[in-house]
């Protein structure tokens, strides 16, 4: 009986995995989910959990020290044994959020006296959104991203996947944000950051931005149509001009490219168009320039597949693109 | 390249809601089946629509595919949205009966600072239940769905078959399940009664 259930688990694991496929095939799946009701409850189980894990993957990832420092009682203790430590916790952290979020200044200066802010984190699956600070600036978070807000003034932020910030300039704030390994302070401005493949990329609509990073010699002032990318590996940066309406477009539904490596489009594919896209080592840093609507992912990554001439296939975990045979 | 590919075809059927007309039987037969309820289907079916129609036209590939995804993640979001609320009154439920902070201590949070309490308390919940989970499972899942591992190299990884892995993962999310079953957030295997076993077209009087 136990192992039956482990077995409908795996099959329910595989449907789910096909479900991201073209060739799914979707009346096997309807009757596997008639034939048996225990196939649907495992079916939700496994579609639930895993939306959970995509939601949390920040958080479940990179985030084990910036959980620690929110909630320590609860991280030291990962079995859920004793409950009442994490539900304290939690109650403090419950009336902070209340208060700073109703903006209420006295709230915002009196609690942090009781305990620094735990950070705030915004996590997005499918779909943007837009993430509003206390003083009047905001952050439109893209698709599969993590936004930690820590500080005070809400001057700390930590962004992993892609975000576009538009940021009210205040000298008496040192806004600071980290992303893949580089940090983006001195703002005042709307630019687009994406973190992605090993490369952040820092984009300047208005304003300017200061960007600076361990390995790089110097900080990189960045004006206005200007845009960096960061290489975490060989820790570099390149600077290029950008013309004003490809800053930030994925929010109209485009991704252009000007020279980027396939990795690289293939994580920005990933993220905004919700495809799980792997690419061959071969094909790595292949050069695309172009520019792909994101609106049906399998059909922008067809079309790019093409323009390179590289073939996409079916793997065992989504959609690989590889050199032809 | 093996693709699918009747895109033409799509076009030619007037768009989204042309093809959604086509294979509606099939969708509603699917819904059913998904989600357990004839009623709840044919809700589904008219979300599923007016998504459809506020489609931008286009080329879709392999149209019949997308529908099928849509109406799949419809139910999906439909059940999460069932899980939160449930968590919310169960949550609820446990504060008051645990003799908790009196009512009027505790500041209502606006709604925004809600959902993000509950996003907060959602993730912790998860990280406490995947640090809960048997050590081979644990490893598996984080390589795979955490990091990001294809199988076959989580299987290189841990030394064990593709087999294994997949035997690990459904651990993995059976446990998952249970744990959050019990922290209120899911309900559990037999919260939404399946009535159709057998039925090869479910219908609302095939449910006790």
């Amino acid at each position: 009986m136990n192992r039956d259930e482990d077995g409908i688990f795996a099959e329910a694991l595989r449907w789910h995995a096909d479900t991201l496929r073209d060739d799914m095939d979707w009346d096997g799946f309807t009757a596997w989910l008639e034939a048996d009701a225990r196939h649907a409850a495992a079916y939700d189980a496994v579609a639930l959990g895993d939306a959970l894990i995509d939601e949390h993957r920040g958080h479940l990832a990179g985030a084990a020290a910036e959980n620690r420092h929110a909630n320590d009682d609860a991280d030291a203790a990962p079995v859920p044994a004793t409950p009442a430590p994490p539900v304290v916790v939690r109650r403090g952290w419950m009336r902070w959020a209340g208060m700073a979020i109703a903006a209420s200044l006295a709230a915002v200066l009196v609690a942090p006296q009781i305990m620094p802010p735990p950070p705030q984190v915004y996590t997005t699956s499918a779909d943007s959104r837009t993430v509003a600070l206390e003083d009047g600036s905001s952050v439109l978070l893209a698709p599969h991203s993590t936004l930690s807000i820590e500080g005070r003034h809400q001057q700390r932020m930590a962004l992993s996947g892609g975000a576009w910030f538009d940021i009210r300039h205040d000298p008496s704030r040192a806004l600071a944000i980290t992303a893949g390994g580089v940090e983006i302070g001195d703002i005042g401005t709307r630019f687009d950051v994406q973190e992605a493949a090993g490369k952040v990329r820092v984009e300047v609509a208005e304003g300017e931005v200061q960007v600076s990073a361990a390995p790089l010699a110097q900080p990189i002032r960045l004006v206005e149509g200007r845009g960096l990318v960061y290489d975490g590996k060989g820790g570099t940066a390149v600077v290029r001009p950008l013309g004003a309406e490809a800053i930030g477009e994925w929010r109209q539904g485009r991704l252009s490219f000007d020279g980027a490596p396939l990795l690289l489009v293939a994580a920005d594919l990933s993220r905004y168009a919700g495809l799980r896209v792997t690419v061959a080592p071969g094909l790595r840093d292949r050069a695309f320039s172009g520019t792909l609507v994101i609106g049906d992912g399998e059909a922008a990554l067809r079309d790019l597949s093409q323009v390179l001439g590289v073939d996409l296939r079916r793997g065992p975990d989504g959609l690989v693109l590889d050199e032809r045979r | 390249m093996g693709l699918g590919n009747d895109a033409e075809a799509d076009r030619a059927a007037g768009g989204l809601t042309g093809l959604l007309a086509g294979h509606r039987a099939e969708l509603l037969r699917f819904l059913a089946a998904r989600c357990g309820d004839a009623g709840e289907a044919q809700d589904l079916l008219q979300d599923l629509w007016i998504k459809a129609s506020a489609h931008a036209d286009g080329p879709i590939a392999n149209g019949r595919a997308y529908l099928f995804r849509m109406a799949n993640n419809l139910v999906l979001d439909r059940r999460r949205a069932q899980h939160r609320a449930m968590r919310r009154d169960h949550q609820w439920l446990d504060e008051t009966a645990g003799g908790a902070a009196p009512v009027e201590d505790r500041p209502d949070p606006s709604p925004a600072a809600d959902a993000e309490i509950e996003r907060r308390e959602e993730a912790d919940m998860l990280h406490r239940a995947i640090a809960a989970l048997p050590p081979g499972a644990q490893r598996a899942l984080r390589l795979h769905r955490i990091e990001g591992r294809p199988q076959a190299e989580v299987a290189e990884i841990m030394g064990i078959s593709r087999s294994g892995v997949e035997k690990h993962l459904a651990v993995a999310m059976k446990h998952l399940r249970n744990a959050l079953a019990d922290c209120g957030y899911a309900p559990g295997a037999a919260s939404h009664a399946q009535g159709q076993a057998g039925g090869d077209v479910p219908r609302s009087d095939l449910r006790p």
